[in-house]
């Protein structure tokens, strides 16, 4: 699924998304180089510096939380997990953003175990 | 037929239907900001980065102002 991509892991994410995401094919870079940027806390210093760097400004980079990692591992059809719900801001517009939309995609984890698609 | 229409481009946000391989942290942005029917979700999360981007902006552009000042003198004076 992740051939040929190159991701930058921020610290905050676990080895096991990691793995994932190499066994998929995808391979692990710098933030420059990296085609997706994954980061489960947006308070993370590694992450803290994307949302500091020119590429961040200039629209050229956004954060994905991992968790976007797991909903594809646990999706029946992999490439069906809409990558723009995975939208990680910066800590400091989560408050705001939370109050007018409620919980984020990823704090509501639990639902990728139990929801599962049927076949009827 | 036309009051499907507003409808339909509700569930239209590129954010939201955009799925598979050409999409990554490179164009997404870019994406967001050219889809004329935002959905609620991404219409709030994109306005808010782009406020956190405009203040960064600014700041920057105060520190750099500083910074080339004096080198931008001294290429005039050369040429
Ligand atoms: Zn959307």
């Amino acid at each position: 699924m992740f051939q040929g991509q190159r991701g930058w892991f921020c610290g905050s994410v676990g080895e096991e998304l990691r793995q994932f995401w190499v066994d998929e094919g995808g391979s692990i870079s710098d933030p420059r180089a990296a085609d997706f940027l994954f980061s489960c806390d947006a308070s993370h210093p590694d992450t803290l510096r994307i949302y500091q760097s020119l590429d961040y400004i200039e629209d050229n980079a956004t954060v994905f939380h991992a968790h976007y990692l797991s909903a594809v591992a646990n999706a029946e059809i992999k490439n069906s997990v809409t990558l723009g719900h995975f939208i990680l801001p910066p800590e400091c517009l989560q408050k705001e953003i939370r109050r007018k939309l409620g919980n984020f995609i990823w704090e509501q984890d639990q639902h990728f175990q139990i929801e599962k698609h049927y076949e009827v | 037929a036309t009051d499907n229409h507003p409808k339909m481009l509700k569930y239209r946000c590129s954010g939201c239907i955009a799925v598979g391989k050409s999409l990554n942290s490179r164009n997404f942005s870019k994406l967001l900001h050219c889809c004329p029917y935002q959905c609620d979700r991404h219409k709030v999360i994109v306005e808010a980065e782009d406020r956190y981007k405009n203040e960064l902006r600014k700041s920057l552009l105060c520190n750099k102002k500083i910074l080339l000042t004096p080198r931008r003198r001294q290429l005039r004076s050369e040429s």
